[in-house]
């Protein structure tokens, strides 16, 4: 066979840079001598965004806490643990150690007292009304983490109904306070008007529908006006707000029980409770941490709260009366605050309750993502 | 138990077919073209609409996502792909959770100490900060999700051809998690509409039909607000007709995300 000489491949030109052409953003950085790359850029930027986002964090802390320095310097600790929120000046007459009024050349001696701000009702008012939402929402989302978890992957329901109560999560607030407002209340305000008349000549039970005042010199036992708008109706709201979080979350905690511990029980004998409270108990960290993560939520929450519970800065023991949680108090007053100092003290107030909030999503993250972060390292 | 487990399901269900039945049976019998087209009367046995709030709502959930999304998307960006790089990234992926978890009425009150005071007046611009606040934590953990989700092997082939990282970024990794980007935008937009104590102290809201940030901002939320907890009736049945059209923009907007997501997963 003749040897054949290669193909002579005829490569094209080179083609002369055209400057109309768009060069390249690195190429065009090099000829003005700067070493800015593309991806210094981005990484920069990217950098510098997360950086914002913990200076979101810090700016929130500092500006709150500096908005709250004139009230602190004015109330100390006692802000914490007084119960008289009083924004305007009180004149009132001079009352000597016996308790009779001071008179001087005949007439009655006047002081005005300053403005006075504590902070235990609302603080109260937050706690109550989170524990009866936690209440009534624990039992309620429990179950039906349990019900999502074994009994609905049987009966192909699961996926409908983790999307239903995922759906009352995606409903804001202030459709809640609207419902409760015009729904909720008058229901409750019948149900506790009947509850009245039965039930309040039960010895046991007349803290409930009676308070006690503080008129003049003298205390005087009221009854309760029962309008529906009180603590219950409040807590009740917060319960059905958190139900959906807790169930999402208590949903995936007991999904990620090993299979071999459940059917451990179930060869050991185990009834079908026995299996599921074992569930339970294997993931009650995981468990903890959604409660904690409902409680974060009902803790923070506002316009529904705001529109049901009756605006009441006392502390009354009864959960027919009306109250103030720390979120409706600055929703209620924050916008018509009559001085400085009553604005320092509402956000004294905010800074509690967000210092409140921190440390519940802390706690509850650390609970669950700890959780599955050790559970993910022992399998 | 086994029956108290179906009972307690049965009662939440029932419990959100309560709560939404109401609204939308009652929100639908006060619901009328006027609600859409017509600004506040002023009178009290005849309201008007809502048309100023409509628009407000729009301006400031827009005004909030120019600054929100960017913020949020390159923090995701940061946080699912140079998170080797620094040993800040954990703890900004924990402080972005901790911040979602922060009440809307302490945002709002920062949006006033920042925004409110030094300008001597409520205006939108200091509505639209707070919310967008509340929009950049779920944005970036979102995108963060996302990205992640996009296989290596996309970026080691990207790579592998020369590409710089941040070509690998914007031109590989991003586009083929659009869908999934998207679905956390929506999510965060779905979750601000419905806010109202945020703009309580910052925007205050306003009776008037405005597009200037300036001057105190209507919303939606905020007027539904200001006319339930008002004394006149006629004010109230349109607080309905409100919350009927927050609902139904909240549930388009959770049904379009529910389906471009199934939509992401099928394409892959």
């Amino acid at each position: 066979m003749p040897a054949t000489a290669p193909a002579q491949i005829e490569l094209p030109p080179p083609a002369p840079p055209q400057s109309r052409r768009r060069r390249e953003w690195s190429s065009i950085m090099q000829d003005r001598g700067l070493r800015l790359s593309s991806d210094t850029v981005l990484s920069w930027l990217t950098r510098g965004s997360s950086l914002a986002i913990l200076g979101m964090l810090v700016t929130l802390l500092v500006v709150l806490t500096i908005a709250a320095v004139p009230s602190m310097k004015a109330y100390g600790l006692s802000f914490l643990t007084s119960s008289e929120w009083r924004p305007n000046e009180l004149e009132q007459p001079r009352r000597g150690p016996d308790g009779k009024v001071v008179m001087e050349d005949g007439e009655l001696v006047i002081e005005t007292l300053p403005p006075q701000f504590g902070a235990l009702p609302v603080i109260y008012g937050t706690a109550v009304s989170s524990a009866l939402a936690l209440l009534f929402a624990v039992p309620l989302s429990l179950g039906a983490a349990l019900f999502l978890v074994r009994i609905a992957p049987r009966i192909k329901v699961s996926a409908p109904v983790s999307f239903l109560i995922e759906f009352l999560a995606a409903i804001p607030s202030i459709a809640y306070g609207i419902w409760g407002l015009f729904v909720l209340v008058p229901f409750l305000q019948g149900v506790e008007m009947s509850l009245h008349q039965s039930l309040a000549h039960v010895p046991g039970l007349h803290w409930m529908f009676y308070s006690t005042l503080q008129v003049g010199t003298s205390t005087v036992e009221r009854p309760i006006a029962m309008t529906g708008r009180d603590m219950l109706c409040g807590g009740l709201i917060l319960g059905i707000m958190v139900l959906p979080i807790i169930t999402a979350v208590s949903r995936d905690v007991l999904s990620a029980v090993p299979r071999a511990q459940i059917e451990g029980t179930q060869a050991l004998g185990a009834t079908w409770w026995q299996s599921s409270w074992e569930m339970l108990r294997y993931s009650r960290s995981g468990l903890f941490g959604a409660i904690m993560l409902g409680l974060a939520r009902a803790s923070g929450e506002t316009m529904a709260v705001t529109m049901v519970i009756g605006n009441n800065n006392q502390i009354v023991l009864s959960p027919f009366a009306p109250a103030q949680t720390m979120s409706s108090l600055l929703a209620n007053e924050f916008a018509e605050a009559s001085s400085e100092l009553h604005r320092s003290a509402l956000v004294q107030v905010a800074l509690i309750l967000l210092l409140m909030s921190l440390a519940f999503n802390v706690a509850a993250r650390w609970l669950v993502v700890g959780k599955e972060a050790r559970t993910a390292a022992a399998h | 138990m086994f029956v108290v487990c179906v009972l307690f399901t049965l009662t939440i269900l029932t419990i959100l077919g309560l709560v939404i039945g109401y609204l939308i049976w009652i929100g639908a019998g006060s619901l009328s073209i006027k609600f859409f087209t017509e600004l506040p009367s002023g009178k009290v046995a005849d309201p008007g609409g809502m048309k100023h709030a409509l628009i407000g709502t729009a301006v400031l959930i827009g005004l909030a996502s120019l600054v929100g999304i960017p913020l949020g998307l390159l923090a995701g960006i940061y946080l699912s792909e140079y998170s080797r790089e620094w040993w800040l990234a954990s703890p900004v992926r924990f402080i972005s959770d901790v911040l979602a978890g922060v009440p809307s009425i302490v945002v709002g009150i920062l949006g006033y100490e920042l925004l409110v005071v030094p300008l001597g007046r409520y205006n939108g611009w200091a509505g639209a900060m707070a919310l967008a606040f509340i929009m950049v934590p779920i944005v970036a953990r979102t995108t963060e999700e996302m990205l992640r989700l996009v296989p290596h092997s996309y970026r080691e082939a990207s790579l592998a051809l020369g590409a710089t990282k941040a070509r690998t970024i914007l031109r590989v990794v991003l586009p083929a998690a659009t869908g999934s980007v998207v679905t956390g935008i929506m999510l965060a937009i779905a979750r601000v509409a419905g806010e109202t104590a945020p703009l309580l102290f910052t925007a205050l809201g306003s009776r008037f039909l405005t597009t200037n940030p300036n001057l105190p901002f209507p919303s939606l939320t905020v007027q539904i607000f200001t006319y339930a907890t008002g004394p006149y009736p006629e004010q109230k049945r349109l607080a309905w007709a409100g919350i009927l059209v927050l609902i139904c923009l909240i549930f388009v907007l959770n049904l379009a995300i529910r389906l471009t997501a199934r939509s992401v997963r099928v394409a892959k």
